[in-house]
């Protein structure tokens, strides 16, 4: 049972952060900052963290289930000692200033002493009825505790619903419940805030027009969510609510609510209900049947991030998902088969159409509930005419209040990687509230002993992961855990539901610790993403943490293989065989460490890199700020005005004077990277700089990269061809310029899309919309005589952006849809520009005669950079050349060797304010090692028997890094704290006088035993 | 040997193919289940006794699966492994072996769907090399020994 350890002794001598809201936003911003060596209360109305990801059933692109997801990140919650988390607990009052807060905090009674509270479940078997939380349609709700990896890992009672207190009170064994437990109220001290509090789905019930409520299968997409979650009401099996039967028709209707003029719908565009009904329409088809028809009835399909267009056109193409064009105006229930029939307009057709479909999901967006403006009242921050939190011009975690910062939803609308990058993003900020990081002393962390195993014979425990039905849907798993009960050394094993869930980690260590195991296998998910997380388990049950083996019976196994159960259980019998083989061969190791290099290196020096090295520098950390030009700026000094009207011009020669000008970041223009070596935390990185090419190696112990992109130019519509035929950045620096030249002009046109969305270079390039919209505005409020054509194939105004779409139309600007497959074209003859297009509604082909014509090219990656550095840094990079982060999802700005970190356009086309939060973001998580002041560099180091050692010298000259040596005693030598681990000496020793520890030869062949098991 | 499903060992580098073998199951990218990854940190670290003990027990092929050339963790670790490869299947080839019953492939950790057609383009390889001799060779002793 793992609990979380009050550590409010340890908080009264160093100032906190205080973290409002323990969803995903709130949990990473906790987690940061505690990694940091930062105090952090993280409190939650809740009693459990966790959030709305928590109810998710899969989340895009990676269609991965949300709690395996997520929960790693919430039980390294229990791990962290400078965090504090009180579940149950809201706001009250905050007053004073930056640095000086005084937060009155009131927590709700549990009625459960959590810390005697072992979830065994026997008093929700006897009081079912004291049940709180309901999620989603689940009727049975079955617990408070809201899904399997809940943390706190603690029940949860409502006490009016209690009869009689003392029967409660007997049934449980622990007696851990508080009949008298009453509301508490504290006050604590805070240098800063971050509010993280999320918003609430909109609830269509209000709505006449399409049934919610009152047609049983008309549902939400959260609903839907939950119908086909394995924790939901029908156990993971997607049917109808009204027959229990699978559909065969499932329709969704986007922007319920949304983008909308009519009573209860609010204006803006909620950003992610387009991929959430993508990915809905994916799974229900990839989990359930192929043959179930899935349609989208859309306005414009806005894929706007990073891949995400890719997603959009694997629904397409690869899962046949039917996409229509068209806001259906209600929903008619047929009362007897409980069908639903909608009837739409067909866009290519003057006509309408009626169909019937078995289900029909509704798209809602986000809404600020009243809860958060009565909250933003109580800390003293302004909301933006929508009820979001106002954020400062070029800084969106910045609110109006100095001191409180806002991440996730409660900002504005928003997907969970851009959450995430948020969160980091507003928890670099706090800390920068506190005193700089240099400046904090090291505490220290100790477990307890180790036990030692040595001599001992292996006694194996196997415990394998159900994963919800990630796995126990396609294998079964009671076979796996008899096939492992009948190999040699296993004394125990067992089936554990959720293997990462606390419940389940808690009865591991237990088991470990009764049966006197040493070692451990876990059948579940990668070892890349839970293997430091099982480590840590057999750790706290006292034994050495490289005695566990994770047998990947999910990502390698059950994911690949969900069509073919047979070959998949065979498949998973004979990988446990190798697991279990090989543990046996494992010893006890020692991490090796070495002291951090504390220096930060930046790479790229327009806004995104700029702002990461001043938020450093103010953490007292020396950064190397190194910039190919001649100049500081990048791209953004050829942007002149965002779409909100702000000036970037003055931003931007601030920015730089305040690099230029601070001590601790050396700025090196006119540099280009050369060599590379080291670890992370100790890295050396040649550059050859100024005008001379000097060579110069920097050593850092992190690398943030924000080399930016590149304004795309293809070759398409004339663009190079004519004077007027140009880049909406060279169409923005005219009306800047020489607004005469724009005064004079009748018609402009612009294109979107040009050169992206099309199959050379599939993705969208995010911010083309915006700038097209930014553009006819600013040309309208020259002349509002000019008429504008904006020619394009899905308007993609996210979140707030939808404010100034609708202005444009309001305005007179002509919108005209076009397909990929039925492009505009331009002609140009006796140097007059004419755009041909069809026109949906007219029914045939217009042409326009414009003066000008501006293409909405984007960006493009910077291939050739990207490529170098990808090659001297080792870092993987998308299939169109943007770096490509460590996890789409929960690591946005990690890369996936440790110490680089990205940011900005590098990683995909952004806005100015998006690569400024992400730029906050890497300098925020950069810090999470840089507050280290050793690195562990794991225990995998080659080891020489000089009783084996012929001292042939072999080892020297295959090292890579020239490590070995031969030492006094006259046999090969490899320091531990400088080998590197890639075992390439061990291989190629020809006495097998060298080992690679955790590698080594007898576990390879003990593995490879396991899977012949049968055959020798 | 109409139904013979093959035994295959990938020895993986924990940076780029088996991630890449991940990146594979994430996507729902289906592979035969032929194919059993042996994680390792390096290809570098791959011996040709690893390959050859494998064949030995009864794996039917054995690939080893790194970074693309120029992209390893450890800087030249997959060229040592091509070389460690290309020597197995001389030695093999000595012995009499079809020589493509070993392979060396490269790939980055996104290439998930390279890894699922490569993983299927050698299973359908070693399908028709038959199955590994020594089994034929058990197999026939066993055989012997009951009649």
């Amino acid at each position: 049972m793992q609990k979380l350890k009050n550590i409010q002794e340890n908080k009264s001598n160093g100032r906190s952060v205080l973290v409002i809201g323990g969803g995903v936003g709130g949990i990473r911003a906790a987690l940061d900052l505690a990694e940091s060596r930062r105090n952090v209360i993280l409190i939650d109305k809740s009693y459990s963290i966790g959030g709305l990801m928590t109810q998710l059933d899969r989340t895009f692109p990676t269609n991965n289930c949300d709690l395996c997801t997520v929960s790693p990140h919430l039980s390294e919650n229990t791990r962290q000692i400078h965090l504090d988390l009180k579940p149950m607990t809201q706001l009250e009052q905050l007053t004073g200033e930056t640095g000086n807060f005084e937060a009155t905090l009131v927590t709700e009674p549990r009625y459960i002493d959590i810390d005697k509270c072992t979830a065994c479940g026997e008093c929700h078997k006897h009081f079912p009825e004291a049940v709180r939380f309901t999620p989603g349609l689940d009727p049975r709700a079955p617990t408070c505790m809201r899904y399997p990896q809940a943390t706190p890992y603690a029940f949860s009672i409502d006490m009016e619903k209690v009869g009689d207190i003392e029967a409660l009170q007997k049934v449980c064994k622990a007696d851990a419940i508080i009949p008298d437990d009453m509301q508490k109220k504290i006050t604590v001290e805070a240098a800063s805030v971050v509010l993280s509090v999320g918003a609430e789905l909109f609830d269509p019930a209000v709505l006449d027009n399409f049934g919610s409520g009152q047609f049983d299968n008309v549902v939400t997409g959260l609903e839907y969510e939950r119908i086909m979650s394995a924790s939901g009401p029908f156990q993971g099996d997607l049917v109808r609510v009204s027959d229990k039967k699978q559909p065969k028709k499932v329709a969704w209707i986007q922007c319920v609510g949304s983008r909308g003029i009519n009573k209860a719908d609010v204006p803006y565009c909620s950003g992610v209900c387009c991929m959430y009904a993508l990915k809905e329409a994916i799974v229900t088809k990839e989990r359930f049947a192929e043959s179930i028809e899935t349609t989208i009835f859309y306005m414009d399909m806005r894929t706007y991030g990073k891949d995400y267009e890719l997603y959009l056109n694997r629904a397409k193409n690869d899962y046949g998902v039917k996409m229509i064009r068209s806001r259906p105006h209600s929903i008619i229930e047929n009362s007897e088969t409980k069908n639903l029939s909608i009837t739409y307009a067909v866009e290519e057709e003057a006509l309408q159409k009626t169909e019937d479909f078995d289900m029909v999901v509704l798209s809602t967006g986000f809404r600020i509930p009243e809860t958060t403006i009565d909250l933003a009242n109580r800390l003293g921050i302004e909301l933006n005419p929508h009820n979001f939190a106002k954020t400062d011009h070029f800084n969106p975690v910045v609110t109006s209040k100095p001191g409180v910062y806002v991440c996730g939803v409660v900002e504005s609308p928003k997907d969970i990687p851009e959450t995430m990058v948020q969160a980091s993003a507003a928890a670099s900020m706090a800390a920068s509230d506190l005193p700089a990081i240099m400046d904090v002393p090291e505490s220290e962390n100790d477990f307890m002993p180790e036990r030692d195993v040595s001599g001992e014979e292996p006694k194996i425990g196997v415990f394998i992961c159900d994963c919800g039905l990630e796995i126990g849907g396609v294998v079964d798993v009671d076979k796996m855990v008899e096939f492992s009960g009948t190999m040699p050394h296993v004394v125990v094993s067992q089936a554990v539901g959720y293997g990462c869930s606390s419940d389940s980690m808690a009865m591991i260590e237990a088991s470990i610790k009764t049966n006197n195991l040493n070692r451990v296998v876990i059948g579940g998910c990668s070892p890349r993403t839970h293997e430091t997380k099982f480590q840590d388990l057999v750790r706290r049950a006292g034994l050495n943490k490289y005695l566990v083996e994770i047998v990947n019976l999910r990502d390698q196994n059950t994911w690949a293989h969900m069509g073919q159960p047979r070959e998949a259980l065979d498949k998973a019998f004979k990988l446990l065989g190798i697991g279990i083989s090989g543990v046996c061969k494992s010893r006890p190791l020692m991490d090796q460490t070495l002291p951090m290099n504390q220096n930060a290196l930046v790479v790229g020096g327009g806004v995104t890199g700029m702002t990461a090295a001043l938020q450093l520098a103010g953490q007292g950390i020396k950064v190397y700020l190194v910039e190919r030009s001649p100049a500081l700026g990048g791209l953004a000094k050829s942007i002149r005005k965002t779409i909100e009207g702000d000036d970037v011009r003055p931003f931007m020669n601030q920015l730089i004077d305040d690099v230029s000008a601070n001590e601790n970041i050396q700025v090196l223009t006119r540099s280009i990277i050369v060599d590379h070596s080291g670890i992370p935390g100790r890295f050396k990185t040649g550059i050859q700089t100024g005008p001379r090419m000097n060579y110069m190696q920097l050593d850092h112990g992190v690398t943030i990269l924000a080399t930016g992109a590149l304004p795309n130019r293809p070759d398409v519509y004339g663009l190079g061809t004519h004077n007027s035929i140009v880049t909406q950045l060279e169409l923005e620096a005219l009306i800047e310029n020489d607004p005469k030249k724009i005064k004079a002009m009748n018609q402009v046109v612009m294109i979107q899309c040009a050169g992206s969305r099309e199959p050379d270079n599939p993705n969208c390039s995010r911010i083309c919309c915006q700038t097209a919209i930014k553009n006819a505005l600013r040309i309208h409020a020259i002349d509002p005589d000019i008429q504008i054509f904006i020619l394009y194939r899905d308007i993609r105004t996210y979140g707030f952006q939808e404010d100034y779409y609708r202005e444009a139309r309001n305005l007179g600007v002509n919108f005209i849809k076009f397909s990929l497959d039925n492009k505009p074209e331009v002609w140009v003859e006796n140097d007059r520009i004419s755009v041909f297009v069809d026109d949906v509604i007219l029914g045939r082909k217009i042409q326009i005669e414009t003066d000008y014509l501006a293409l909405s090219t984007g960006m493009i990656a910077d291939d050739e950079t990207t490529e170098d550095l990808s090659m001297m840094f080792h870092l993987p990079r998308t299939s169109d050349h943007y770096f490509l982060e460590d996890h789409v999802k929960l690591r946005p700005v990690d890369m996936s060797v440790r110490g680089f970190f990205i940011a900005g356009t590098t990683h995909s086309p952004k806005t100015i304010r998006e690569s400024i939060t992400q730029a906050y973001a890497a300098a925020g998580r950069a810090q999470t090692l840089l507050a280290k002041k050793e690195i562990n560099l794991g225990a995998a180091v080659a080891k020489v028997d000089s009783s084996k050692c012929a001292a042939c010298l072999i080892c020297i000259r295959a090292c890579p890094f020239s490590i070995p040596f031969i030492n006094e005693d006259g046999y090969s030598y490899i320091d531990p704290a400088k080998c590197q681990g890639c075992g390439i000496c061990a291989a190629d020793c020809p006495a097998k006088a060298i080992q690679l520890l955790a590698f080594e030869d007898d576990q390879i062949m003990a593995k490879l035993d396991g899977l012949f098991g049968g055959l020798n | 040997m109409k139904n013979f499903e093959p035994e295959i060992v990938a020895f993986c580098c924990h940076y780029c193919a088996y991630t890449a073998a991940d990146m594979a199951g994430s996507k729902r990218i289906s592979y035969p289940s032929n194919v059993k990854i042996i994680r390792i940190p390096c290809t570098g670290k791959v011996d040709a006794i690893h390959i050859m003990k494998a064949l030995e027990k009864g794996a039917d092929g054995v690939y080893v699966a790194g970074c693309l050339e120029g992209d390893c963790h450890f800087k030249n670790g997959n060229t040592r492994a091509r070389y460690r490869v290309e020597h197995v299947q001389k030695y093999l080839e000595e012995l009499g072996w079809e020589p493509e019953r070993v392979a060396m492939i490269n790939m980055s950790a996104g290439m998930g769907e390279f890894f699922a057609r490569t993983a299927l383009e050698f299973t359908q390889k070693i399908k028709q090399l038959g199955p590994n001799p020594i089994k034929i060779i058990n197999t026939d002793k066993n055989q012997k020994a009951v009649s």
